[in-house]
């Protein structure tokens, strides 16, 4: 069925065009989100275009620049973009830790976050991870600047011990100056005691 | 000033070594398989995880070839055999989050999920093809283009 139809088509798109000769070059198709928001791609300019919004709803643009749009199953999708997709690297994913008051030690409630850090870290390839320290607002701003800088670099250096290539690593503190948590200066807070780590 | 003498040299060759790599880089090679190669300023050289990507660079697989990368947008480019795909054009602010980038898919097969640039701004993450260009407003979808 699908070729006698394509073969009407090829026929008519013939009889339309003189040449005849417009082919398929490109072939869009839109794929589900992970966590399934909302999702669209425009295909083509201002003089002919379509927009995708639905899952595997597709785009075949020939050599003229005209469009035909279909949906195609999951299954076709994957056939059609097998090795592609399967190259995909995985999503980046962060990570959150919690430190003792005016310390570099990360409480104990948070070393199986850490210990979770460790574990993504070792299964990926090519690892590029970015830790931010962060403080409360007790303290001067100079002193947490130092403070959340030395909790960065402690988890750098924990990253390194564990053979990961220190190119790869950033560490930077941004002291009291991105809380978690809104509050007075002088506040102990443990929530804004914390290193966010992002792993890509 | 023992502490300050053995600091600051380390401190300057950080500096300077930061600014160079983060100047251009654009992206790191995540993975690859069969042959993958970077063509840069005219130079082909095969790619390996790992390897940063700059603007303008071109990435080329073999008939067994496919790779996946990251862009510091946190867009994820992968490719399948036989395909080509140039780093037109690629600007991110990693501070407003706002930036714009263009990539053609010369040939071949290209998935992708989009990053904080079409987040941001829908539309300006554009992806190119010999035939048609894509405005992406979000997030995954994948494109092949046929000579």
């Amino acid at each position: 069925m699908i070729s006698l139809r394509w073969l009407v088509l090829n026929t008519l798109a013939a009889s339309l065009f003189v040449s005849g000769c417009t082919t398929v070059n490109t072939f869009v198709v839109l794929l589900p989100e992970d966590g399934g928001a909302a999702s669209a791609v425009t295909v083509g300019d201002n003089s002919q275009s379509t927009v995708l919004d639905k899952p595997y709803s597709t785009a075949a643009v020939d050599t003229r620049g005209g469009i035909e749009t279909k949906t195609i199953t999951a299954e076709e999708a994957n056939r059609m973009f097998t090795d592609a997709l399967a190259a995909q690297p995985p999503q980046p994913i962060s990570f959150t830790l919690y430190f003792e008051s005016n310390s570099i030690e990360v409480t104990p409630s948070s070393q199986p976050m850490l210990e979770a850090l460790f574990a993504e870290v070792a299964k990926r390839q090519a690892v590029e991870v970015q830790v931010t320290g962060h403080t409360d607002r007790v303290g001067s701003d100079a002193d947490n600047d130092r403070l959340s800088l030395q909790r960065a670099e402690a988890v750098r250096t924990m990253l390194i011990q564990r053979g990961i290539n220190s190119n790869f690593l950033r560490a930077v503190g941004r002291g009291e100056r991105e809380p978690l948590i809104p509050t007075p200066d002088e506040q102990a807070e443990p929530r804004n005691r914390r290193v966010e780590v992002i792993v890509r | 000033m023992k502490f300050v003498s053995q600091i600051v040299p380390a401190a300057i060759f950080a500096a300077l070594a930061f600014s160079v790599s983060s100047a251009a880089e654009i992206g790191q090679i995540k993975n690859t398989t069969g042959q993958v190669f970077l063509l840069r300023n005219n130079e082909q050289q095969p790619a390996k995880p790992g390897d940063t990507v700059e603007q303008a660079d071109i990435i080329i697989t073999g008939a067994n070839g496919s790779f996946g990368m990251t862009l510091i947008d946190g867009t994820r480019l992968s490719a399948g055999p036989n395909s080509r795909i140039e780093l037109k054009q690629f600007r991110f602010n990693p501070t407003t989050q706002e930036g714009e980038s263009l990539t053609e898919l010369h040939r071949g097969t290209l998935a992708i999920v989009s990053g904080q640039i079409a987040k941001r701004s829908p539309g300006a993450m554009k992806v190119q093809t010999p035939t048609t260009i894509l405005g992406v407003r979000g997030t995954r979808f994948a494109v092949k283009v046929e000579e």
